[in-house]
């Protein structure tokens, strides 16, 4: 039978205490809203979790220079956030079609990443907006860039001690326009069949700088590095998106499977049709924000 | 079994429950206080049968864990009426409305839309239906729950 | 229009303020003293024989009350064909197939006991595709029949066939002629609430139990059945319906779990409750019955259908439930749908390792109109004829009979066609197209009017007044969210004369209503309207029968009340003629008063003045008022060539779609639903249209998303992350349109509407997207990866 004890630190240092003395044993929550679906359908538990609610002030959305993003920020914060709608667009649209309310309303962007699902859909996002993740442990704190931080599925660089405390993406990503498409059956309370998000930089009608990162194409999230370097001085036209799209539908970039929500063929087609629709989308959004 | 004792605001009261820390919000409210209102129709935060308010914000009280409601404040579908009994215009606008038919959603989609009315007393039809995507309802296509939350936004002004 | 004062209005649904409140107990709420949590054990096999089964474990565990095997319990078979039994002993034949089962007293600890049991396994080899299962030499899923007699093949001995007319000549005379094949697939009935039951005997072991049935007579008997071999013949069954949380066909049969909750109490000789989670709900429930068609149908050159041709292949799982009667409710849109006169029908139930179906909203209709009406839009386009103006030719029309015998009274169909063509604008759309969207309508024909699938087609319902004016009404049915307690508080306060809010209702009890065949084939408000109005009336002549005594009586007593008060008043000269008969009395709103004077100063009085006068009169004069009645109408059972007119009257609709579809995606958008219904008369608007929204919705989830994927007789995707049941996002403009043709034998003239809007929903969808892009799906869920293949198919080789 489930059994588990439960610990409520209001601070770090608590924290890395109580990872210390439990080890292996303990497990950290935050919204819970992968730790207790797991728990209930596995009917297995670490012996304690480590609850990161208290730590209220690592909710926090701001910028200065870099944007910051707090290791115990929610999705709804970052779905009310003008600033991300503005600024960080493909993020906010990751964020937004998480779950339901409900889910959003607790579930933490970190938690999402430190899951580690290959459908996880901020991953994209911030694939696409070169985000770096803050690790701290009681041996002190790391930073590592998102591309690093996806080991496999649901495995991830963060060591056991260790505490996602922030994501931080850079100040240059503000002259990007970015995009997140997660497509899917229906049109909430979804798993992506795929997800594609791209973000790039125009100079005057050429892509001189983009990112295009997909989900549930590979065993983590991934770039799609060769689609990107085709794009790189190339005009935005047609004719070049869409053979970004093939590129990166194609065995160059990922390594698609046939799965229960989605076949393999059927997403490398979603992944051709929407990286030029993202791009487009993307590069839009610059114009109007610059 | 390891057992917790969390005390918090529920429904306006404040109470306190002894319960296996492993209990759920949900499930403490309908065995522990026998506030059935809340349903689980999935466990799993899947369905929104089993919305609740804690502090003000919808949240699926199937993935709550007990302890994590230390100190804070609870509204069931139990605690929305007026003390006299009448009802809330959100429970109004459903029974007005035919937004409830078999009723096993109803508790959790009166409270997501009490939670989004609260915040926002004038939304848009795209607004209702973004707050209610995480409440299934097999009965009435949404249609009419749609238009009772309308309604109710109307008779709360 | 008769000058009604509730009937045809939009009463709110106040009777039911519980379930906003959260006050409703469904069963998911009820607990009984000393109750004890059921819990079952599944097959981890989709077939084998049972080695070894071992429970030592888990009964030793403490908080466990009992654990039974297949060994533990009489070997009784049950279900529709008495192919399986409650506990499988020797062999398990689906993965959903119960083992064993406990009883403690909290669900974890049973839960814990269950994984204590070990089973040993020993594989055999199965079959999963029924036209597989047909062949000689596959696997037999059952070894014997019912009484033990060996058996050759997997085909069900439920030979449906439908035979009418001359098929030979007929396709001679056809001028064009188009086959297709259609396929359906299983789709979860997603009630929110889950299924569950509590059983509870007495000490002389009467049972109760405590179930959402919506059959709750049909419960006792096949619980009595059981208890006659279990050595309980001749006890008391009670079925008590808790409120129930959906039930779309789930709730039809007894299910498996009903009986394993009964053993249980048995045993432990306490209630026992069992209630289902929702990966149980999506495991171990008969969802609806997938069917694959071969329908050919034939037309002459001005486009008259001259024959529908159709064989048909059901999967019917390991047991059977109702999902093999599935056709002969196929058989009304096959021989029915239109007018056609040469009709053949033919469906094979086969026993697969799948799991096994039952009924779901609309039975098998939608399967069948999905394979009629995607056929009929592939001939009017051999015939070159306009979709919309092909149907129209061929319409159903009232003071028709059908191919089946079923007598058509009244027919909307004609102003649901053209309404849907008026409202999707679509000769104007047809003409000036636009890429990639498309219009597409489909039909239907329901049973309306009750559907005597049993020698009884019955309805009881008791009505009681009490001296204040409250009735109660004690109804047979069951209430399962379809409005029923707010509608037939309308018929009963219009027949007798109160409100709607003097109205009470007590629905699904055994032990207080009158037998009833069930709320299914959308019949609830037929029925039970028609049996209320008797009712009613009884009960309304007993008032005034008494009024007739009592008016008099009480405007004399004023009088003498008022001439103490003041001596000086003088009686007025009163006709007393004007309520000497109770004919010549009316009630209404409350109110009793003379027909020919309703205002009358004197004479109108409030009917709980009669009611109260009525009892509290002195020794052997009291009078209470009460009635009851039996509505069983007059229509036929299907006889051995499948015919009978089963329905006093047959509900009609068309649904038509405007989609657009992407054709680098295969997504489909629909763009607008207009829903014509022909329901005889709304009798609130507001609540037919919950129905009319509701249907079509799970119909678009039918026709576009819904899938439970069976792979090796193993479901998938039992959650609601994977299976794909619409949300408030997925917004879908339903434009209802409401045709109302009066029906001389409904209540008020209405007819029953649960079901249809499902009926047409898929094969409009279907024929819209053949519409926009030119590809027809034909098995369904009409998913992006289907249109995605078939426009590759169609344009020849694109990169797909
Ligand atoms: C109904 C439902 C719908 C969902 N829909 C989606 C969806 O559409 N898209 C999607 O991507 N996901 C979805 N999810 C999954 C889940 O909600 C997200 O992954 C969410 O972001 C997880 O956040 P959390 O705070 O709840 O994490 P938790 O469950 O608390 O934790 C998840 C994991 O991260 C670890 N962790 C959490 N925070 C930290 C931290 N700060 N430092 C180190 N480790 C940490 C935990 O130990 C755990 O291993 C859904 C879940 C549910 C129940
Ligand atoms: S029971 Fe909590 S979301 Fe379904
Ligand atoms: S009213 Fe039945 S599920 Fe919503």
């Amino acid at each position: 039978m489930i059994d588990y004890d439960y610990k409520r630190p209001d601070s770090l240092e608590e924290v890395f205490r109580l990872l210390q003395e439990y080890g292996p044993r303990a497990g950290l929550i935050a919204g819970g809203t992968d730790v207790m679906v797991k728990i209930r359908n596995t009917k297995k538990a670490p012996e304690v979790l480590i609850s990161l609610r208290g730590l209220t002030d690592l909710a926090y959305i701001r910028k200065n220079g870099h944007y910051h993003i707090g290791g115990l920020t929610t999705h709804r914060m970052l779905e009310q956030s003008e600033l991300l709608q503005n600024e960080l667009p493909a993020l906010y649209e990751g964020a937004s079609r998480i779950g339901s309310v409900q889910v959003r309303n607790v579930a933490t962007l970190a938690g999402n990443i430190c899951n580690a699902a290959p459908s996880a859909d901020t991953a994209g996002p911030l694939l696409a907006l070169d985000a770096r993740v803050t690790l701290q442990g009681p041996d002190g704190e790391r930073r590592v860039p998102i591309t690093e931080f996806f080991t496999g599925a649901y495995r991830t660089v963060r060591k056991q001690t260790e505490v996602l405390t922030e994501i931080n993406i850079p100040a240059h990503m503000e002259q990007f326009g970015s995009a997140y498409w997660k497509q899917s059956r229906r049109k909430a309370m979804n798993l992506p069949i795929v997800g594609i998000a791209v973000s790039l930089r125009l100079d005057n009608d050429t892509i001189s700088d983009s990112r295009i990162a997909l989900t549930v194409a590979a065993p983590t999230p991934i770039r799609a590095y060769k689609a990107e370097e085709f794009l790189a001085g190339k005009p935005m036209e047609d004719a070049v998106l869409a053979e970004a799209g093939r590129i990166a539908a194609s065995p160059e970039c990922c390594t698609l499977r046939d799965s229960l929500r989605g076949e393999a063929w059927y997403r490398a087609r979603i992944i051709e049709v929407y990286v030029p629709r993202m791009a487009r989308l993307a590069a839009e959004r610059i114009k109007k924000t610059h | 079994m390891k057992k917790v004792s969390v005390s918090f605001t529920l429904n306006g009261d404040p109470v306190t429950a002894d319960v296996p820390v492993t209990w759920t919000l949900l499930k403490t409210l309908r065995e522990y206080f026998e506030l059935t209102g809340a349903k689980e129709g999935c466990g799993v935060g899947e369905c929104g049968a089993c919305t609740v308010l804690v502090d003000g914000k919808a949240v699926n009280s199937c993935l709550y864990p007990i302890p994590e409601v230390e100190g804070r404040s609870v509204t069931t579908i139990e605690g929305i009426a007026e003390k006299d009994g009448t009802l809330h215009p959100i429970q109004k606008a459903f029974l007005e409305n035919n937004g409830v038919q078999c009723g096993f959603c109803t508790s959790g989609m009166i409270m997501s839309a009490k939670a989004l009315l609260d915040q926002n007393p004038d939304p848009s039809e795209e607004d209702i239906r973004k707050s209610i995507a995480g409440n299934f309802c097999r009965c009435t296509g949404y249609v009419q729950i749609v238009e009772s939350i309308q309604m109710a936004a109307k008779l709360k002004e | 229009m008769p000058d009604y004062l509730f009937v045809g209005k939009s009463i709110p649904r106040t009777i039911e303020a519980d379930k906003v409140t959260g006050k409703a107990v469904y069963i998911n709420d009820l607990r009984r003293p000393g109750m004890l949590y059921g819990k079952i054990l599944y097959s981890t096999h989709a077939h084998a024989r049972i080695k070894r089964i071992d429970a030592s474990k888990a009964r030793r565990l403490q908080g466990v009350r009992a654990v039974l095997t297949g060994r533990d319990i009489p070997d009784v078979r049950v279900g529709f064909l008495k192919d399986q039994t409650v506990l499988k002993k020797d062999v398990v034949r689906q993965f959903r197939d119960e083992v064993a089962a406990v009883a403690a007293i909290t669900p974890e600890i049973a839960e814990e006991a269950l994984s204590l049991i070990e089973v040993e396994y020993e594989p055999l080899p199965a079959v999963f595709d029924p036209i597989e299962a047909m062949k000689e030499g596959a696997p037999l899923v059952h070894e014997t029949d019912a009484r033990g007699r060996p058996v050759k093949s997997n085909i069900l001995p439920l030979p449906w066939k439908f035979s009418v007319g001359d098929m030979e000549q007929a396709r001679k005379e056809a001028a064009f002629v188009t086959k297709d094949h259609v396929s359906t697939t299983w789709v979860n009935q997603c009630c929110m609430g889950t299924s569950g039951c509590v059983a509870e005997f007495d000490q002389s072991n009467n049972l109760t139990l405590y179930s959402p049935t919506n059959v709750i007579f049909g419960h006792i008997g096949r619980i009595s059945e059981y208890f006659s071999r279990i050595g309980l013949a001749g006890k008391k069954i009670r079925v008590v319906n808790p409120v129930v949380g959906g039930s779309f066909g789930t709730k039809l049969d007894t299910d498996i779990y009903e009986f394993i909750a009964i053993q249980l109490a048995l045993n432990t000789r306490k209630p026992v409750k069992i209630l289902f989670d929702r990966e149980e709900e999506f495991r171990a429930l008969p969802p609806r019955q997938p069917a694959v068609f071969t329908i050919e149908q034939g037309c002459d050159r001005e486009g008259r259908l001259v024959f529908r041709h159709c064989e048909a292949v059901l999967d019917n799982g390991a047991y059977t439930s109702w999902g093999a009667t599935t056709p002969s409710v196929m058989i009304m849109p096959m021989s029915s749908l239109y007018r056609v006169p040469n009709v053949y029908f033919k469906a094979t139930c086969v026993y697969t390792n799948n799991i096994y179906a039952q009924a779901m909203r609309g039975y098998g209709n939608p399967q069948a109109t999905f394979a009629v009406e995607t056929s009929m839009d592939s001939l009017a386009e051999a015939a070159g004829i306009d979709p919309a103006e092909f149907r129209l030719i061929n319409r159903n029309q009232p003071g028709d009979e059908t191919p089946m015998n079923l007598k058509i009274t009244s027919c909307g169909l004609e102003e649901c066609i053209r309404a849907v063509k008026e409202r999707l604008q679509w000769d104007e759309k047809k003409k000036a197209r636009q890429k990639t969207r498309g219009l597409g309508m489909a039909s239907l024909i329901h049973v309306a009017g009750g559907a005597r699938v049993t020698k009884s087609d019955g309805h009881g319902i008791m009505v009681k007044l009490d001296e204040f004016g409250h009735v109660d009404v004690i109804e047979s049915g069951t209430d399962q969210g379809q409005g029923s307690p707010t509608v037939i508080s309308q018929i009963v306060a219009e027949a007798l004369g109160v409100r709607p809010e003097d109205v009470f209702i007590t629905f699904g009890d055994t032990a207080l209503a009158l037998w009833d065949a069930g709320t299914h084939a959308s019949r609830h408000t037929f029925m039970a309207g028609n049996a209320a109005l008797i009712a009613c009336a009884k009960a309304k002549r007993q008032i005034l029968d008494m009024a007739v005594d009592i008016i008099p009586k009480i405007v004399k007593l004023n009088f003498k009340r008022m001439k103490r008060k003041d001596p000086g008043f003088a009686e007025p000269d009163l006709d007393y003629g004007l309520i000497a008969d109770p004919e010549d009395l009316d009630i209404r709103d409350r109110m009793i008063f003379p027909k020919k004077e309703p205002d009358h100063p004197y004479f109108r009085v409030p009917i709980s003045d009669i009611l109260r006068n009525g009892l509290h009169v002195g020794i052997g004069e009291s009078r209470v008022v009460a009635a009851e009645a039996f509505y069983d109408p007059p229509t036929e059972m299907l006889n051995r060539e499948m015919k009978g007119n089963l329905s006093m009257t047959y509900a009609f609709g068309t649904t038509g779609v405007e989609v657009e579809v992407d054709e680098e995606t295969g997504d489909v958008r629909i763009l607008n639903l207009v829903a014509a219904h022909d329901v005889g008369k709304a009798m609130n608007p507001t609540l037919l249209l919950g129905q009319i929204y509701g249907a079509g919705y799970t119909g678009v989830g039918y026709g576009l998303t819904e899938e439970i994927k069976v792979r090796n007789g193993r479901v998938m995707n039992p959650s609601f992350r994977d299976y794909q049941m619409l949300t408030a996002m997925d917004v879908v403009p339903i434009e209802p349109v409401i045709v109302e043709p009066d029906d001389k034998d409904g209540p008020y003239g209405a007819k029953g509407v649960g079901e249809p809007g499902l009926v047409p929903t898929a094969p409009a969808i279907a024929n819209a997207v053949y519409d926009a892009i030119g590809v027809r799906i034909r098995d369904l869920p009409i998913t992006p990866e289907k249109i995605l293949t078939a426009l590759k198919q169609k344009k020849g080789g694109m990169n797909v």
